[in-house]
């Protein structure tokens, strides 16, 4: 089978997988607690709750209310968000840039460093530097995020006052347009400087928080898989051919080594998702993860809905990303067979 | 053989390092968040500080002043609204509206003495402006006013502003503290603004006028974005508030901040600074910033102030008290099937008063007091905090008294046969500590008394609390803040109010006739001397019937840097009872 043809088979399947889990999602949402406590202020009477019932349709049969939310997802209308204070649509976005920001910077470190220190200690399999990026991955692995987020603010805010939180410096933000939601790529269009070394700045502490339980994962995969690929007969092969040790690593061993290391990657971003809460929480970034962290506790369903099909959905898609990916990189894997 | 075990050897101590770098991980304490992590030199230390007047009188200390334009205070929630026809007591959109709007009137700085807002004088006896009826109230209002968009405001956008959230009646609004007093609004002309009210009512300024639901703005700008449309809310005006007041709205990025920017053309003394809100959840944090200086100010509460004091350059303030006493309400309207699963008291358990009583002399008030809130709070008489008219060290309060406490039990019936009751409160603040003081008391006292403490969070918590009848035998939570004790006693204590109606107060009190014809004279005699001894007769009748157990009420307690001048807070004006435009920084 053609990779043409599976994809066009994965995304036909899509819509029927969406729909599913929308039924779940809802379903679950609502067995879960009442949508109307987040609405409600203190001390209203009986009669004050239907008016805000009503408001929201949420007097409606429970069939209407899933058809009313599903069709809304799809036009546009997520609902409103008690604890935003806002349209679910018109926050998404600007919560999601910031999340996706924070998302890619924590990638970008974790799989830098992760698959560099991957290789350099699989590389020497067995001596001091294999075994100081063991201890770092390790570390990196066991290290709670919110301890070790709450020692680097304590140490680089408080302390040394090298870093600051939150996500920028409110004037430098508000002078720029922000057409993507990514804060230093806006600065860039903006041509801003300052701005975007503002960016970058804000960046630095929660995006090494949260990237670095996740490089301890993908460095411990790539030396793994490096290992066992240096042993393959092809290796040894290449190196009876004459070639550089440099050369057999780069264009044999670690291209080889990489196909399960991707997968963990591709899995890794959406842990990484997940641990956006803990890091917005504890840095104040205004992102995905401390908004629904905000609206599980305060019970804002239309919030968390929106937010579990968004996710639902990304996942999906980056799943078939990350199999069309796979069979690239193996050209002996038969798709669908 | 030699480099195999020397790489065993190896192993063997990487293995232990990264074991013990585990442990390590694992079982850190949380890092002392006091000034011994401070690398900067040791310099003024943190003081508390209390003036005659509840005003700060802390020298600010040497050094660079961070963000030297603007003042930037943390806060610890954000709002769901910036409509004043909106908004809910008690919501951090009060705060916001403080800034941005103007009332009438408003509290002066100093206390609970009424100043000028946009009307040019206060109606009283000696002016004139309040009918011999006590029935209409007529305000000068100020000529030139302009809104932030340059719009003229004058007295036919004072009554458009107040027959908008009439309109409107949203029922998460505090619309009902209109609609319960005002029969009619007037504008005969520009600068004259004219209230009749459905009855006389002695705190109709402080308990109406000064609130944020009666702030005023343009109609022009209304009429411009949405109108006014009854039972629906209005979006632009809820998230862009355009008033009158010292700071204008700039921007809302929801989860960071809010900014504001000086009003060049208020009519009144500009702000010295721009002002920034960070919306700062996290109270661990909000004392970090104060601390690294990003923060001028800060909420907290009194369980923080051991992590602030002693750090360079913060001031702990302690001021008045709030005037929201925590309490823990009986309920005598219920049905014993709606209540949970295992409590076994019946419909009627409250109704006698030695029961009532008994609860309250069980109630470990130092505890609360001086644990929860660390000892920055009091007992408070029924209903009558400190602060409001009425209030006097003389009248009686509860303190525990285990023994007389199981005496009223054992007169009531109660105390072999026991019994569990479950009381409901938000999640993860001081109402669940007062429940669990609440638990820790009668357990003690008797083991046949079973305290069940249900913390759930707020949003169950509100839905539970707005039905009718509540399905709980108890509660706990924090009165709404009022400036006059009619309100305390309307909402809390009469029982054709609000509490008691729901809770059925009737069916307890042994004079429920008296005690309603008292709230209803006070409100109506405008002599405060006449209306004080009113409400104090009634806080003691109310101490042998009490229809709640109040904890303790809170001071107010505030951490600034050393750098904000004038700094001064006053409980009357919305949580966290600041205004931004009367602080400097240097």
């Amino acid at each position: 089978m053609q990779i043409r043809d599976y994809v066009l088979r994965r995304m036909m399947v899509l819509p029927i997988l969406i729909i599913g889990t929308s039924l779940i999602v809802f379903t679950l949402t609502r067995v879960g607690g009442s949508p109307i406590g987040i609405y409600l202020s203190h001390e209203m009477t009986p009669e004050e709750v239907a008016e805000i019932e009503e408001r929201y349709g949420l007097d409606d049969p429970l069939p209407v209310q899933y058809l009313t939310w599903a069709g809304g997802m799809i036009t546009g209308d997520w609902g409103w968000s008690g604890v935003a204070a806002a349209p679910v649509r018109q926050v998404f976005p600007d919560k999601l840039g910031a999340t996706m920001e924070l998302s890619l910077a924590a990638g970008i470190v974790a799989v830098t460093l992760g698959i560099g220190l991957g290789t350099y200690g699989g590389a020497r399999r067995d001596r001091l530097p294999d075994h100081l990026t063991r201890v770092f991955s390790i570390s990196g692995a066991a290290m709670p995020i919110f301890w070790f987020g709450i020692l680097l603010l304590i140490v680089f805010w408080v302390g040394l006052g090298w870093a600051p939180i939150g996500r920028s410096d409110a004037d430098l933000f508000q002078s720029i347009s922000h057409p993507t939601g990514l804060y230093t790529i806006d600065s860039l269009l903006s041509g801003n400087w300052n701005a975007f070394v503002d960016a970058l700045w804000h960046l630095t502490l929660p995006a090494i928080a949260l990237g670095f339980g996740t490089m301890a994962i993908i460095t411990r995969m790539m030396r793994s898989s490096l290992v066992e690929t240096m042993s393959e007969e092809y290796v040894d092969a290449a190196r009876a051919k004459g070639l550089p040790e440099k050369l057999v690593l780069r264009r044999h061993a670690r291209r080889n080594a990489l196909i399960p290391t991707v997968t963990v990657i591709g899995l890794s971003f959406g842990f990484l998702l997940q641990g956006t809460v803990v890091v917005e929480i504890i840095f104040r970034w205004p992102g995905l993860g401390r908004w629904m962290a905000d609206a599980v506790l305060r019970g804002d369903q239309a919030t968390i809905m929106a937010y579990v099909m968004f996710t639902s959905v990304l996942f999906l898609v980056v799943n078939l990303a990350v199999d069309v990916m796979y069979a690239y990189l193996d050209r002996r894997v038969v798709l669908g067979t | 053989m030699k480099r195999r075990s020397k790489g065993n050897t190896r192993s063997l101590w990487v293995i232990l390092l990264a074991l013990a770098m585990v442990v390590a991980a694992c079982t850190a304490a949380p890092t002392d968040t006091t000034s011994g992590t401070d690398t900067t030199d040791a310099g003024d230390e943190a003081t508390t500080t209390t003036g005659d007047d509840g005003t700060d009188t802390t020298a600010p200390s040497s050094g660079g002043v961070s963000n030297p334009d603007t003042f930037v205070h943390a806060a610890d929630d954000e709002p769901t609204s910036l409509d004043p026809a909106q908004v809910e007591a008690g919501e951090g959109g009060e705060t916001v509206i403080l800034q941005v709007f103007d009332r009438l009137v408003e509290f002066s700085p100093d206390g609970p003495d009424l100043i000028p807002g946009l009307a040019e004088e206060v109606p009283g006896d000696d002016n004139e402006l309040i009918s011999e009826d006590g029935l209409t109230y007529t305000f000068p209002i100020r000529a030139g006013v302009v809104d932030h968009l340059g719009n003229p405001v004058d007295a036919t956008d004072v009554k458009y502003s107040w027959d908008r959230a009439l309109t409107m009646d949203l029922p998460e609004s505090n619309v009902g503290l209109l609609a319960d007093n005002v029969a009619s609004t007037e504008a005969p002309d520009a600068q004259t603004f004219v209230v009749t009210l459905n009855q006389p009512n002695a705190a109709f300024l402080n308990s109406v006028v000064t609130q944020a639901v009666a702030s005023i703005m343009s109609e022009e700008v209304v009429e411009a974005n949405g109108g006014v449309v009854a039972g629906q809310p209005n979006e632009f005006i809820a998230t862009n508030p355009i008033g009158t007041g010292p700071y204008v709205f700039e921007a809302w990025n929801r989860g960071e901040n809010m900014l504001f920017t000086v009003n060049e053309d208020y009519w009144g003394t500009p702000a010295n600074l721009d002002l920034r809100m960070e919306i700062v959840p996290d109270p661990d944090v909000r004392v970090l910033g104060v601390r690294a200086g990003d923060f001028d100010t800060i909420e907290t509460d009194p369980s923080f102030v051991g992590d602030i004091e002693g750090a360079e350059g913060v001031t702990v303030f302690q001021g008045e008290f709030l005037l929201e006493p925590i309490h823990i309400g009986f309920n005598l309207n219920y049905s014993e099937d709606a209540l949970p699963d295992g409590d076994t008291v019946a419909a009627d358990f409250f109704y006698d008063p030695r029961i009532r009583q008994a609860f309250n002399y069980a109630f470990d008030y130092d505890a609360f007091i001086n644990g929860a809130l660390g000892g920055f709070g009091a007992p408070t008489p029924f209903y009558l905090p400190q602060g409001v008219l009425g209030y006097s060290e003389d009248l009686p309060v509860y303190s525990q008294d285990l023994a007389l406490a199981e005496q009223l039990f054992r007169d009531a019936g109660v105390w072999d046969e026991g019994f569990t009751v479950s009381v409901i409160a938000e999640e993860g603040n001081l109402f669940t500590t007062a429940a669990l003081v609440l638990k820790d008391s009668l357990e003690g006292l008797n083991p046949a008394f079973s305290v069940n403490v249900l913390a759930v969070a707020e949003a169950q918590f509100d839905e539970a609390h707005a039905s009718d009848p509540v399905p709980y035998a108890m509660w706990v939570k924090n009165a709404d803040p009022y400036a006059d004790p009619h309100a305390f006693m309307s909402d809390y204590i009469d029982p054709d109010g609000n509490w008691g109606q729901v809770h059925g107060f009737a069916n307890g009190y042994v004079e429920p006739d008296q005690i309603g014809s008292m709230i209803d004279d006070a409100s109506v005699i405008t002599d405060p001397d006449e209306r004080e001894a009113i409400y104090q007769e009634l806080s003691t009748i109310l101490y042998d019937d009490p229809m709640w157990i109040i904890a303790g009420n809170e001071v107010a307690v505030m951490a600034h840097r050393d750098w904000v001048q004038g700094f001064v807070m006053n409980p009357l004006w919305p949580r966290p009872s600041l205004k931004f435009a009367l602080f400097d920084k240097g």
